[in-house]
């Protein structure tokens, strides 16, 4: 089904979701491509999971239009799981069956024959590297490889798209570099990816394109070295500053109209217009320049870090 | 295994969501086999025969049989009540906490069928349960009328209006302290209620049209009308009782479990 003459798999326009008085998400607009791994970049809060679970039609929209491969998810929410493959943010493995009966189990559930979900579970237990793991019990499993596993269950019934609810919080990094791998490989594959995350470097590593996610918003949208350069110039400067003068520097910084995080013993400094923030004026101080990244991007927009508590 | 071919509906009810659930619990019930047996088995044996011969020793017949003939048919469905019960509440709340309900919902599955899925094995599950108490007490000879195979429409009644209450706890509990108020205050006391271990008659004049209202006595009476060959028109009654029962509980299962899992 084809109801658009462009080639975005989900179009999102002006989605709006409201739990009583609280807007999760308040009037999103974007598009993903076809083939594209888009990620939503914000974080806790941000109206992430909000997003993906409306597109997933697990979540009611309360306004707006959403379409995934052409279907509309307001009125044929269960149409659309048949075409996505859905990694929610906990990896809900049922922990009275072993692994590869939770691939089995999922498959049938969705829709293959008894032998094709075996065969197919053999296929993506494989894929996934899990095959050794296949009898194993959940609970025995290490994060990263119920992660996989939860991740491989989206997988059972090929879709061509996937969208993944924070696919990596609470890995470690081996764990994180597996998953990435893995990603990488369906993304070559031509899966169309949604993710959402609140890791910088996910986003940077991972995803085509971008949209940067707080408080319910969207702030900016485009790829990584897009968004870096509009938004956080190509360098941000570190000033080290002893507390005596942190107040003037402080001030200093602000007059001059640059951005700024304080952050303890460092300040990160950014300028709005593609340059590296000149701070020749500012004396008594260390300074030193490191490249932009994506989280002086959110940043400079949503004037805290993407970690920081609220 | 059921045969639902991938996408057949019924009145908007697909019906590979509802084997899809049903073959997942069989799943459990083959892996943890053993220990199951003693839920189905081991506990109802030890109940009927502590009870019906132990107390049975203290106790002159009662209605005109043996006390151990007497509580046979209430321990049938009194035991399907505690499956149920187990199944949906404890199980369904842990489905919930887990998230297995939520992935079973990525799939093209609605929340209405997985209702419908629990409720269908949970109705398996009571009806296996009173094949094992049925043929231990068949053994003892404690049903002897062939008639007795009819206890098992009780037991699967009482496995869907258990099963669906079961749901509605396990879909308002916050936690599970509030959870296990169900067993406490709900299931144990209509156990004592329904005539399973004494007859309704000798209660309280006030408590007897409450024990008749219970949601658990109009089974215990239709099992007991089974296992003595005596049916009349009060168990119709009682089975047209607790098909309301069902009527009733179904929707408001279904649609707080859709405000539990869909937000």
């Amino acid at each position: 089904m084809k109801t658009t003459s462009d080639d975005s798999v989900i179009r999102a326009t002006d989605l709006t979701k409201r739990f009583g008085e609280i807007v999760a998400v308040d009037g999103v607009s974007f598009q993903v491509k076809k083939g594209e791994t888009y990620g939503l970049l914000g974080p806790n809060g941000a109206g992430k999971t909000t997003t993906m679970r409306m597109i997933s039609g697990l979540s009611p929209l309360t306004a707006g239009k959403l379409t995934v491969a052409g279907i509309d998810v307001t009125n044929q929410a269960r149409e659309v799981r048949n075409v996505l493959g859905v990694v929610t943010q906990e990896d809900g493995l049922d922990t009275d069956l072993d692994a590869k009966s939770n691939l089995i189990v999922y498959g049938y559930t969705a829709g293959l024959s008894h032998a094709d979900a075996e065969k197919r579970a053999d296929a993506v237990l494989m894929f996934f590297d899990l095959t050794d793991k296949a009898n194993e019990e959940i609970d025995y499993l290490s994060g990263g490889m119920k992660r996989r596993l939860a991740i491989a269950r989206a997988f059972m019934t090929s879709p061509r798209v996937i969208v993944l609810d924070e696919p990596t919080t609470g890995l470690d990094p081996q764990g994180r570099n597996r998953v990435w791998q893995e990603l990488e490989t369906m993304k070559q594959g031509g899966v169309t990816i949604l993710m959402s995350t609140h890791y910088m470097d996910e986003a940077a590593a991972l995803c085509d394109r971008l949209a940067i996610m707080h408080h319910g918003r969207i702030l900016a949208e485009g790829t990584p070295d897009e968004l870096v350069n509009r938004h956080a110039g190509s360098e941000v400067a570190q000033v080290r500053v002893s507390n005596g003068a942190r107040q003037d520097v402080v001030d200093w910084i602000g007059d001059a109209g640059f951005e700024f995080r304080d952050a303890g013993a460092v300040i990160t400094v950014t300028s709005r217009n593609g340059a590296r923030p000149d701070l020749s004026g500012l004396a008594g101080v260390r300074v030193s320049y490191r490249p932009s990244n994506l989280e002086d991007v959110f940043l400079t927009m949503a004037g805290r870090g993407l970690t920081d508590d609220e | 295994m059921m045969a639902a071919t991938a996408n057949t509906y019924i009145a908007g009810v697909r019906l590979r969501s509802i084997a899809g659930i049903w073959y997942r619990h069989a799943l459990v019930l083959r892996r943890n086999l053993l220990t199951s047996l003693s839920w189905y088995f081991v506990e109802p044996f030890v109940i009927l025969v502590a009870i019906g011969i132990g107390v049975g020793t203290l106790v002159d017949d009662v209605q005109g049989v043996p006390y151990a003939r007497f509580i046979t048919p209430g321990v049938i469905v009194g035991s399907a009540m505690f499956h149920a019960v187990f199944e949906c509440a404890w199980g369904g709340f842990m489905r919930i906490q887990k998230g297995v309900y939520e992935t079973t919902l990525t799939a093209p599955v609605s929340t209405r069928e997985v209702a419908m899925g629990d409720i269908c094995w949970t109705m398996t599950r009571t009806v296996v349960t009173a094949v094992c108490i049925g043929t231990v007490a068949a053994a003892f000879g404690w049903i002897d009328n062939i008639s007795g195979v009819g206890v098992l429409l009780p037991a699967a009644l009482v496995g869907m209006q258990f099963g669906a209450l079961g749901l509605i706890f396990a879909a308002l509990s916050p936690n599970v302290h509030i959870l296990s108020l169900t067993f406490t205050v709900v299931a144990s006391p209509l156990y004592f209620l329904s005539g399973a271990f004494f007859p309704i008659a000798s209660m309280p004049d006030w408590v007897e049209p409450l024990a008749w209202a219970a949601p658990l006595t109009p089974s215990v009476h239709l099992a007991r009308g089974f296992v003595t060959g005596d049916l009349a028109m009060s168990h119709l009654l009682a089975s047209l009782y607790v098909i309301a029962w069902i009527i009733v509980l179904f929707p408001i299962a279904a649609t707080l479990l859709h405000r539990r899992l869909v937000k």
